[in-house]
């Protein structure tokens, strides 16, 4: 009896996948593949070139930077948003915080790791 | 709101000094006029300063919110802080970096040492094995790169396991405190953070990491992977021990894993050729004998005297492994065909790994030995018949790769490829002061008491 139901729940599960997928098929206007409906909208104009190509990696280090310092910001804001129930402890504690991390972006200046030169 | 207690800071001292120490690094790092020899003594000062103020730590258990203390804690953290120590000196770093990542391993592993809470013990994992993978991928191995890569999936994998077994706890319990979580739920998070354990500690069947990354570090790193950083993991995983819900549940699980790890270490040792892989397969056998003491603590309901069983064994772990992967720097050996004839060539050399390989083996009267002895003993106590049996036939398998080597070096012609390269001074030293320590600790355990009293469990 479990195993029906659970051969029931497995084909109406499956049946309602095949039928999401091809809603738009189903119901949507016929596609055209000619002429540029394939391409990618770009502004109106055709693309200039591929969009799959390589990056240049010299932008990396600022990047993770980047993410390093938005997580911090994101442990700052609800000391901020709580700043009435603060006191001078929490404030000594949130100042080395800030510290820190002025230190490590003084170091990440002095290193180089700020430019985007190779 | 509660200030933050004086204790609070009390048991954060070490990892303080430690940080002060990575900042102070970083900076003259940066600083163009500072060399890195003074940028290496500087995280050597470091790290004398935390073991200074380890020692000053007041000796009682404190449990708070976040933090709490006790014995095996601060002495396993004296474990790690003294196995950075020739890590440290010996390595060759280009920049500051990698000394600062060391100063920051130890804090993280400081932080497992004495933390009280799940929250606290992860964001100590993280910062303990993040510096890793990178330290990995600095060794002059060729392989470095491949092995730092798979560390960091490893170990990446262990941590959202973990992530997963904190989350299932805290929905049975409410809470992330060290406590036990009723009902399912419950047991399926700490079944979940054990194998996190597992994982870090290279317990098998999560051990298919670490023979590769020991293998592909420089020597002194991979000693200080399996010195330091086994000490912690099993620290990790002592400190999940008490959450099991009726309490000893963790037992038959861990003590057969442990006969496991310690058969499947010491059968796949006996073919290794590279030196470095075939004392990783050692490690891996070793980490058994520690589960083995992890698990006789917990059947004895946290026996004081179980734990300095733990204890000692990391503790001479510390010199007979950590002086083993030392011996390979000084002596410039990478394989086994390279030790057949060494004693005849260089007999002070051979002679100081034959020490460190009987300490390993478990020889008396080595602290080899006396760590076997009392983690037998206390399993004994805790009743553990059949996986003592299984251990102790693990025991003697592993002999014949460690008497192997020494008859290698003994008993055997010189090969076709003589040793003509010879590691740094310093190394010999190292592993000069190891192989006597293995000694000495294994003549006069009670050395132990000096460092801490009552570190051989005479109090909890």
């Amino acid at each position: 009896m479990n195993a029906l139901a659970l051969a029931l729940n497995f084909a109406a599960v499956a049946a309602i996948m095949l039928l999401l997928c091809n809603v738009g098929k189903l119901f949507g206007p016929t596609a055209r593949h000619e002429g540029d409906a394939e391409l990618p909208y770009e502004t109106g104009l055709p693309p200039m070139e591929e969009a799959g190509r390589g990056m240049s990696a010299l932008y990396w280090r600022f990047a993770v930077l980047f993410v390093v310092f938005d997580v911090d910001l994101a442990f700052l804001l609800p000391w901020a948003l709580n700043r009435s129930a603060l006191t001078g402890e929490s404030l000594a504690s949130v100042t080395v915080f800030v510290g820190l991390l002025l230190f490590m972006l003084g170091y990440f200046w002095r290193k180089g790791s700020l430019s985007c030169r190779p | 709101m509660n200030g933050i207690s004086s204790a609070f800071w009390d048991l954060l001292r070490p990892q303080a000094a430690l940080a002060v120490g990575a900042l102070a690094v970083l900076a003259a790092g940066a600083s163009r006029r500072v060399s890195t020899r003074v940028v290496k003594w500087l995280a050597l000062a470091a790290v004398a300063v935390a073991l200074l103020l380890l020692m000053t730590v007041r000796l009682q258990v404190v449990c708070l919110p976040l933090l709490r203390s006790d014995l095996l804690g601060s002495g396993l953290q004296a474990v790690f802080l003294s196995a950075a120590i020739p890590l440290l000196y010996l390595m060759e770093p280009a920049d500051e970096i990698p000394p600062a990542l060391v100063l920051g391993s130890l804090i993280g592993m400081g932080l497992i040492a004495v933390s009280g809470n799940l929250l606290m013990l992860f964001i100590g994992l993280e910062l303990m094995s993040v510096p890793a993978y990178l330290l990995v991928a600095r060794s002059r191995s060729p392989q470095a790169l491949e092995a730092s890569v798979k560390y960091f999936f490893a170990g990446g994998t262990a941590s959202a396991i973990y992530l997963m077994g904190m989350a299932l706890h805290f929905r049975a319990a409410g809470s992330l405190v060290l406590a036990p979580a009723p009902g399912p739920a419950g047991a399926a998070g700490l079944a979940l953070m054990a194998a996190a354990a597992f994982f870090k500690l290279g317990a098998v069947p999560m051990h298919f990491w670490l023979p590769d990354v020991y293998e592909a570090s420089d020597p002194e790193l991979a000693g200080f992977f399996s010195t330091g950083l086994k000490a912690a993991a099993v620290l990790f995983l002592a400190r999940l021990v008490p959450m099991a819900a009726p309490a000893g549940a963790l037992v038959p699980a861990l003590a057969w894993f442990a006969v496991l790890t310690i058969l499947f270490g010491a059968v796949v040792a006996l073919r290794q050729q590279n030196l470095q892989r075939l004392l990783a397969y050692s490690s891996i056998s070793h980490a058994g004998f520690m589960m083995l003491a992890v698990a006789a603590w917990a059947k004895q309901g946290l026996a004081a005297p179980a734990a300095g069983a733990l204890f000692f064994y990391l503790a001479a772990y510390l010199f007979m492994s950590g002086g083993a992967f030392l011996w390979l720097k000084a002596a410039g050996v990478r394989t086994r065909a390279e030790l057949l004839g060494l004693a005849k060539a260089r007999p002070g050399s051979a002679a100081v790994f034959a020490v460190l390989l009987l300490a390993l083996a478990g020889i008396p009267p080595t602290a080899g030995f006396a760590a076997k002895f009392l983690v037998f003993w206390e399993a004994f106590k805790a009743g553990l018949y059949v996986p003592l049996l299984l251990a102790g036939l693990g025991a003697l398998v592993s002999l014949g790769y460690y008497l192997g080597l020494i008859r290698d070096m003994y008993f055997d012609e010189a090969g076709p490829e003589p040793v003509k390269a010879v590691g740094p001074a310093p190394a010999r030293w190292f592993a000069l002061g190891c192989a006597a320590a293995s000694v000495l600790l294994g003549l006069t355990p009670w050395l132990m008491d000096w460092f801490r009293p009552g570190m051989l469990g005479l109090r909890p």
